[in-house]
């Protein structure tokens, strides 16, 4: 049987009427790669600092491998990487001299640490940037020192919160591939986004937060079991009439449609052949149109679904 | 643990860009302008050895040359005559090898080139001079019995000034600008103590909070830090002092060692003044960094790094000031060695320098000790 290795209990934290967890649960499995995904606000950060214990909390309680984790945990400690969200490096160190030193808090053997900072480098491909100083890395690159800091001396649990804002798309890969790696060679992973694709791609199980709550838990497929929408069309055309609308909206596991900028937006739900049927109409209809596509449900209509919002903001 | 801490803390101070400006390039600068601005004025007024005067004796005057004669046997003499005539005389004031001339009459009359320290001292010799020979001549007219002890009470004193000295040091009145560099080279070291508590507190920074997270326990990496920035501003309170000293001149006595101590503790003082400060509340760290640069510089206002006779006038309005203001508790430890020949107050003031430092620290560790925070 697979081995809790967090735990989180009933825990609730207020700032002042503002709840950020309210009643929040969680347990973590050794091996798994977590996902904890909601919008900005919800309270995934908040639930990070908690698990750290940096924050303090109103109730509950939190058992990381097995034993009550407090600020004095240090047995705990040794065994968590941690990326926060905002760079946290020094700017007067290079890239090596910060790996070496946050290796250095948690393995004195200097033999050792020199072999973990030279794979944590490798790691993260910074092989090259080695004598460079932070301020002289792209954004991406510094993200990636950010993550060598948090996994040089190979924690049993690693947590990445948010690690890829503002990274650009190589960089991301990049991370995304090595959290996976790390993940094949042991660790747990807890991994916070509101990117839902990132989560998607790279968890093995789900966690969606909103407003401090869990509203859903399971794999990408369980959550996705979870809405009724099985696909979702997209057609580009002009000036669609109302009432071709209106027979669009009867076809069979058309639950919903949406006309907007020229779009029609064909929810279906369930059965085969949807597309089929929509294009057959608008071509009986005597109607032309552009681009055509269809989409299999996202975490976004998980959340769109239990919530009645969309996960990420328009602007995000 | 410690060690690696430690290591890295000093490797980051080294780089801060701060400390090297204002630890060490800026107290440079601010000491080359105070040496072009102030100190050629002190080395012209008063930093002389003898005052060159030349005597021109209308009619024989064998007091004044015993007088004269006994100035000039005296070590620090501050008056050499030479005996010419009046020609030869403006010749040599004219030259500037002389500051004055002194008119032997029936009276001394004095000539001089412009106003300055030495044509006080010798306007003030020559009517000193003439007031005790009219006493003199007084005494004889009115009673002849009583005139040899009015001579020998007043060729006791015929100097001009008297030396203050009260110690082997230097009691200056420029020399205080540097003492207030110093001193504010001190204080600025409360920007390296910020640093501290910015680096080490979760609520502060990222860095404080992944410092947190890690197993090193946060006293040690304090400590580390503490001890790590009290080091790299002991070596910059050393730069700052063998500079002055060496490289400006300047005269700080003979009591250099204790001038290397003052400076060292004032270090400390100035990095537990930043410890402190950065401890208190979620101030942004820009606006802490602006509070901590105000309070050092005002504290070396009335301390006199600007005006010279700052610290005197909050003397006469408010003394307590004076004993609690950092950079005026600084500057005292080293006007101590100057004015007083034993170390007492010496002692008293770097005492009270290590009691502000303990009171800083002690209260920037119980408000920083928090593992927890309600809000980060």
């Amino acid at each position: 049987m697979e081995r809790t290795v967090v735990k989180i209990d009933n825990l609730v934290k207020r700032y002042g009427e503002l709840t950020a967890l309210d009643h929040f649960s969680l347990e973590i499995k050794e091996g798994e790669i977590l996902g904890l995904l909601g919008p900005n606000g919800s309270g995934k950060t908040t639930t990070i600092n908690c698990l750290l214990s940096l924050l303090s909390f109103d109730k509950g309680r939190i058992e990381i491998f097995g034993k009550e984790m407090t600020p004095t945990s240090y047995d705990i400690k040794k065994e968590i990487g941690i990326i926060m969200q905002n760079v946290a490096v020094f700017d007067e160190l290079t890239v090596y001299e910060n790996i070496d030193y946050f290796c250095g808090l948690y393995i004195n053997d200097k033999a050792k640490r020199k072999q973990y900072v030279d794979e944590a480098v490798k790691f993260v491909g910074l092989e090259d940037f080695l004598k460079f100083y932070p301020k002289k890395l792209s954004g991406g690159l510094l993200r990636r020192l950010n993550i060598a800091c948090g996994i040089a001396h190979k924690p049993k649990l690693i947590i990445l919160d948010e690690p890829t804002v503002a990274v650009d798309p190589q960089s991301r890969n990049k991370i995304l591939e090595g959290i996976q790696e790390l993940n094949k060679n042991g660790a747990t992973v807890i991994y916070t986004s509101h990117y839902m694709e990132e989560v998607e791609q790279i968890c093995t199980r789900i966690a969606i937060m909103d407003k401090g709550k869990k509203i859903a838990e399971g794999t990408k497929d369980e959550l996705k079991r979870m809405t009724r929408n099985t696909e979702t069309i997209i057609i580009e055309i002009l000036d669609l009439p109302k009432a071709v609308r209106d027979k669009i909206s009867v076809l069979p596991h058309v639950y919903k449609t949406d006309y907007d900028d020229d779009k029609l937006t064909v929810s279906c739900s369930g059965g085969k052949h949807n597309l089929l049927r929509v294009l057959g109409l608008l071509q009986k209809e005597e109607l032309s149109f552009g681009r055509v596509y269809s989409e299999l449900p996202t975490l976004n209509d998980v959340f769109l679904e239990i919530t009645g919002k969309a996960l990420r903001d328009k602007e995000e | 643990m410690f060690l690696h801490e430690l290591k890295y803390e000093l490797l980051v101070c080294l780089r801060v860009k701060e400390i090297i400006i204002w630890l060490i390039l800026f107290p440079i600068c601010l000491g080359a302008f105070f040496k072009m601005a102030l100190y050629n004025v002190y080395e012209k007024d008063i930093g002389f050895s003898t005052i060159e005067v030349a005597v021109v004796e209308n009619s024989p005057n064998s007091t004044l040359h015993t007088v004269l004669d006994n100035i000039e046997k005296q070590d620090d003499a501050f008056l050499k005559a030479t005996y010419t005539d009046k020609e030869e005389a403006e010749k040599l004031l004219k030259d500037k090898e002389v500051s004055g001339i002194i008119f032997s009459d029936a009276e001394l009359s004095l000539i001089v080139d412009g106003k300055g320290m030495r044509s006080t001292m010798l306007s003030d010799f020559v009517k000193t001079y003439n007031d005790r020979q009219r006493i003199i001549m007084e005494a004889i007219k009115n009673d002849p019995s009583s005139a040899q002890s009015v001579i020998d009470e007043l060729s006791k004193e015929v100097s001009t000034c008297t030396k203050i000295s009260l110690s082997d040091g230097n009691p200056n009145y420029y020399v205080q600008y540097f003492y207030n560099l110093i001193a504010m080279v001190a204080l600025f070291g409360s920007l390296t103590g910020l640093h501290i508590t910015i680096n080490n507190q979760a609520n502060l920074s990222a860095l404080g909070a992944r410092k947190n997270c890690s197993p090193v326990p946060k006293s040690i990496s304090t400590l580390a830090s503490i001890i790590g920035s009290i080091i790299i501003q002991g070596v910059c309170m050393v730069i700052c002092v063998t500079y002055i000293k060496f490289i400006l001149k300047v005269d700080f006595g003979s009591h250099l060692p204790l001038v290397y101590i003052s400076a060292f503790i004032s270090g400390i003082l100035g990095i537990s003044l930043g410890f402190f400060v950065g401890a208190i509340g979620r101030i942004k760290t820009e606006l802490k960094t602006s509070i901590l640069s105000s309070v050092s510089l005002l504290s070396c206002f009335f301390s006199g790094l600007m005006v010279g006779n700052m610290k005197v006038t909050v003397q006469k309005k408010l003394p307590w000031f004076n004993k609690i203001n950092p950079a005026a508790v600084i500057t005292d430890s080293f006007h101590c060695l100057d004015y007083y020949k034993d170390y007492d107050m010496f002692i008293t003031k770097i005492i009270t320098m290590l009691v502000m430092s303990a009171i800083f620290m002690l209260f920037g560790f119980l408000i920083s000790r928090r593992k927890k925070y309600a809000d980060l």
